[in-house]
């Protein structure tokens, strides 16, 4: 890339005093907080130093039955774990597969059906997301409308709630538009002269999709990938509701070790998720940064 | 291509907006339930705008939502003209990554965060309370901001940067270039990222749960504690008309809007010819978009003054924290308890009082909150094992009875239970039992006995268990004829291998949701707690038919009034309990939470005995006389720590099987 150099601009005052407040304000109330929840999960409940939390975590078993009707022992956190992260890998993936297409489609719309649609697609967020929930469940238990529908078609019907499929329905439904919204956002600005070129060079569609879109669109893909992911993985209401009460994730753990008035112990599950997240994401943006940049 | 394109994107719509249009349809349901449609009604939205506490809910959250987007905009645009012209790197990195925290935190870990905090500081400062409005403000004011900043940001980047420089080079002070040329330009991502704080504060849930006190309680946490009882249809007819509302301004919106169009089509035909445009045009747009700006300002402004003016000066306030949906709220012309008490009140005492009333999901959840210190409230109404345990832990404040002489209403049978032995501290509020609802078109009447029922393999994938570890340990403990106040961890063990033995015949481990899937025939067998069966007998689908009876052991529960510690006014808190009791209000509860009342002014009511009818008179009462021996013998008491976190820990194991 060509740098060009620019000379160094005047900081005017309020440019100097106007970050301030925002300053204090992430310093008390986003790095504070999290000192806080690193102390809870490394002290026990008169606030002495101890490291049961963490040990806990790792080290809790329970039994399970295997397929073949033997008991095993397993890891009851690092399963839940697992499992979150699994069903929140996998709605990524549906989302961005559901969202990239419709982000392209409304990026090449006319103006005024782009701001449509844009709108249409946050209306739903609007409403609020419990009810929003609630409502699939209507749709999707075995004697519900999609059933309804499908067996007045004589399709037979087909049994989802309470299985992965229909935790992977509510979270996509959920996230979505995070998905959608930041691909699009970058589409919308990608320079139109650069594919015009790209035909004239003689690509087909698919190979301007493929060698000059798809590169363009990655900021927006990874920071949807980023608001998709983080939320999937910790939502409780969602698998409660869809999931029949048999999928006990992360954010179910927290929430009942929370209830159960074990501050200091939700404290530890929450730490160990955000350390994991936090690595997770370093190494995700240094993939993105090379892709977006090294690459293409 | 393009037909497939239309399709695809028809299709990507239906799946958004189908949950829309099952909850519009709903809202127009006759009856109570959200899964078997039976006749088209008004019902739910008159009920809605009779009901004072939802409507209080809904203006907290539009309170909240605009506080938080204002305040948020203000301070993330300042942060964001700040972060583009700082020019220490390391400070411009560090306050990039502390930008990003939030936005790469899920809100389960920063909800907790800020409630950890607020709880240690306030104690710390020996506050009463630390959580409320101002804590709720500024966590959501935390996770709005940095979508604010990452909107404002690139356009600043994407601004000419001798713009502001050539309006001071014109005489402008600095300020006020920024504010006439720069401003202007940033403008469109300052108004996406406040609609996005708007949008994302109305919607969260997990934050708020967390970082909630008493006296503010906003929308998703109402509907989250609905968990025990129902959730209304009312709910959905609240979600319609908001959806309505916001179709109704985007299409206002759209009229002016036009505008904005032919500005983006002409400034896109700029684009593709000359890169260079006159200044001139610039400036008479940012005209333009400034008279909008304070237009909407002005808008934004009066509508959350408005909000403001609605929440009139209170000189006396009462804090009651109650169960969800456990308290007649004004529906189907019942009376609206609260509201009655409000007037009675100021018509007895001549001076006006406000009742905030909030919900638990739970007895551990309200526990968990009182026990945080963060909170307080005036009265509660928790279940005996809960009173038992905040006895022990001195988080009850004795009664003075002389204030509630309406509590010579309750029958000896219903005094000096154990969790107030010598009746010190509680007034009952209602009871009750669990016992088995069934499908009688799914299930043989020769199986309908018993907890057996709950575990005959022939009814595989349509029963339904308790999805709270007491209530669910409790039907295998019954069953199994163990004590369910055991500290011995095996008897517990055996109860886990009798559940995980019931695991793969369970459909769904429901609270609320048993109401759906009971009514609509999709379970058929499911333990719940008496008074519900009526609720749900009354919406059940034409080809369901709800029967209900009580194995031999099982669970008695009371549901008790009390004073927390960390109560403000006793008295106050004593003059409600006792109009509690008085007759009209108790008939109104009773007949609306459809639980046994110990209550002599109910059950001997002539009225209430007719509105319940004989079936469930029979059901409710049944062995009412013998209530304490059942009592003493079959309900909860409170677990000593160990015993609890153990329980915890198998019920963990269970669920993840």
């Amino acid at each position: 890339m060509k740098k060009v150099i620019v000379p160094p601009q005047r900081v005017q005052p309020h440019e100097r005093v106007a970050p301030v407040p925002y300053m204090v304000w992430a310093v008390l109330f986003t790095v504070v907080p999290l000192l806080f929840i690193a102390y809870y999960a490394l002290t026990d409940n008169q606030f002495h130093f101890t490291f049961d939390n963490i040990t806990r975590f790792f080290t809790a078993t329970s039994t399970m039955e295997a397929a073949d009707g033997t008991q095993k022992v397993i890891h009851t956190y690092l399963l839940i774990f697992w499992r979150s992260f699994k069903l929140a890998l996998i709605s990524t993936a549906v989302c961005l597969l559901m969202g990239y297409p419709i982000a392209y489609i409304i990026a090449r719309a006319s103006p005024k059906a782009q701001s449509t649609m844009i709108t249409l697609i946050m209306i739903p967020m609007w409403m609020n997301f419990l009810i929003r929930t609630y409502a699939w469940m209507t749709i999707l238990q075995d004697t519900g409308i999609l059933n309804g529908i499908l067996s007045a078609l004589h399709l037979g019907t087909v049994k989802i709630i309470g299985t992965e499929g229909a935790v992977v329905v509510g979270m996509v439904y959920d996230f979505l538009p995070y998905m959608i919204l930041p691909i699009y956002s970058v589409m919308a600005k990608m320079d139109t002269r650069l594919l015009e070129a790209a035909r004239d060079l003689g690509c087909n569609s698919l190979g301007v999709l493929r060698r000059v879109i798809f590169p363009l669109s990655l900021p927006g893909v990874f920071s949807g990938i980023t608001m998709v992911l983080v939320p999937s993985i910790s939502t409780f209401y969602i698998s409660q509701k869809l999931g029949n009460g048999k999928f006990y994730l992360i954010g179910d753990a927290i929430e009942g070790q929370y209830v159960a008035n074990n501050l200091h112990f939700a404290a530890a599950i929450a730490f160990i998720l955000m350390v994991a997240l936090l690595l997770s994401m370093a190494v995700f943006q240094r993939l993105a940064n090379r892709r977006s940049y090294g690459g293409a | 291509m393009k037909k497939m394109s239309k399709i695809y994107t028809a299709l990507i719509f239906a799946f958004l907006f189908a949950p829309i249009v099952i909850l519009l349809v709903f809202s127009f349901n006759a009856s109570k339930s959200l899964s078997v449609f039976s006749g088209f009604s008004f019902k739910w939205y008159r009920e809605l705008l009779r009901d004072g506490e939802t409507l209080i809910s809904l203006k907290n959250t539009l309170i909240l939502a605009f506080s938080a987007s204002i305040i948020s905009t203000v301070m993330g645009t300042a942060a964001a003209v700040g972060m583009h012209k700082l020019r220490n790197r390391y400070l411009r990195a560090a306050m990039d990554s502390v930008t990003n925290i939030p936005m790469i935190n899920p809100d389960i870990i920063t909800g907790i965060s800020l409630m950890l905090m607020f709880v240690f500081v306030g104690s710390r400062l020996g506050r009463a309370t630390s959580l409320g409005f101002g804590t709720m403000l500024i966590a959501h004011i935390t996770f709005c901001l940095p979508y604010v900043i990452l909107q404002v940001l690139p356009k600043l980047q994407q601004m000419d940067k001798s713009l502001p420089e050539a309006a001071m080079d014109l005489g402008c002070t600095p300020m006020r270039a920024f504010l006439r040329a720069e401003l202007p330009e940033i403008l469109p991502g300052i108004i996406t990222g406040m609609i996005m704080a708007f949008t994302l504060s109305l919607d969260d849930f997990v934050i708020s749960y967390f970082t909630q006190g008493n006296n503010f309680q906003t929308l998703p946490i109402r509907i989250y504690s609905m968990t025990k009882k129902t959730v209304t249809p009312k709910m959905y007819a609240l979600a319609t008309l908001i959806f309505f509302t916001i179709l109704a301004l985007l299409l206002a919106s759209n009229f002016i809007g036009d505008e904005d169009t032919r500005r983006l089509r002409e400034e896109r035909q700029k684009r593709r010819g000359k890169a260079a445009q006159p200044k001139k045009r610039r400036r008479e747009l940012s005209e333009k978009t400034k008279r909008r700006i304070v237009y909407s300002a002005l808008g934004v402004a009066a509508a959350g003054a408005l909000l403001f003016a609605l929440i009139p000066p209170q000189p006396q306030v009462l804090n009651v924290y109650n169960w969800g949906e456990y308290i007649s709220d004004g529906s189907e012309d019942s009376l609206d308890t609260i509201a009655a008490f409000e007037d009675w009140y100021q018509e007895t005492y001549g001076q006006r009082i406000q009742v905030n009333y909030a919900t638990f999901t739970s007895n551990e959840d309200m526990y968990a909150k009182l026990k945080s210190g963060a909170v307080s409230y005036d009265v509660i109404i928790p279940s005996d094992y809960m009173i038992a345990r905040m006895r022990e832990e001195n988080m009850l404040l004795p009664l003075d009875y002389g204030n509630i002489p309406n509590y010579e209403n309750i029958p000896d049978n219903f005094r000096n239970l154990y969790y107030d032995e010598n009746n010190e501290y509680t007034v009952p509020y209602t009871y009750g039992v669990v016992g088995v609802i069934y499908n009688a078109n799914a299930v043989d009447e020769a199986d309908a006995e018993g907890w057996d029922l709950l575990w005959n393999k022939k009814y595989a994938g349509q029963i339904l268990q308790f999805n709270n570890n007491r209530d669910a340990f409790g039907t295998a403990m019954y069953k199994l004829g163990i004590d369910v106040n055991t500290a011995d961890k095996a008897d517990w063990d055996r109860a886990l291998a009798e559940l995980k033995d019931q695991n793969p015949l369970v459909k769904s481990y429901v609270m609320d949701e048993i109401y759906n899937m009971m009514e609509s025939g999709e379970a058929a067998a499911a333990a719940y707690y008496a008074g519900d069966y009526f609720t749900m007998l009354d919406a059940q689908a034409d080809n369901v038919d709800l029967q209900f009876y009580y194995p031999e052991r099982t669970n008695y529960f009371v549901d008790a009034m009390c004073i927390p510690s960390c109560c403000q006014s006793k008295e106050l808190a004593e003059i409600f309990i006792n109009y509690m009791l008085s007759e009209e209000p108790a008939v109104a509860n009773a007949e609306y939470i459809y639980y046994a009342s110990p209550n002599r002014l109910v059950y001997e009511n002539e009225d209430y005995i007719d509105e319940m009818g004989e079936e469930a008179m029979d059901i409710l009462y049944q062995g009412q006389d013998k209530f304490q021996e059942n009592y003493n013998a079959y309900a909860y008491r409170s677990l000593d720590p160990e015993t609890l976190d153990y329980v915890n820990s198998l019920w963990e194991n269970l669920k993840i099987n």
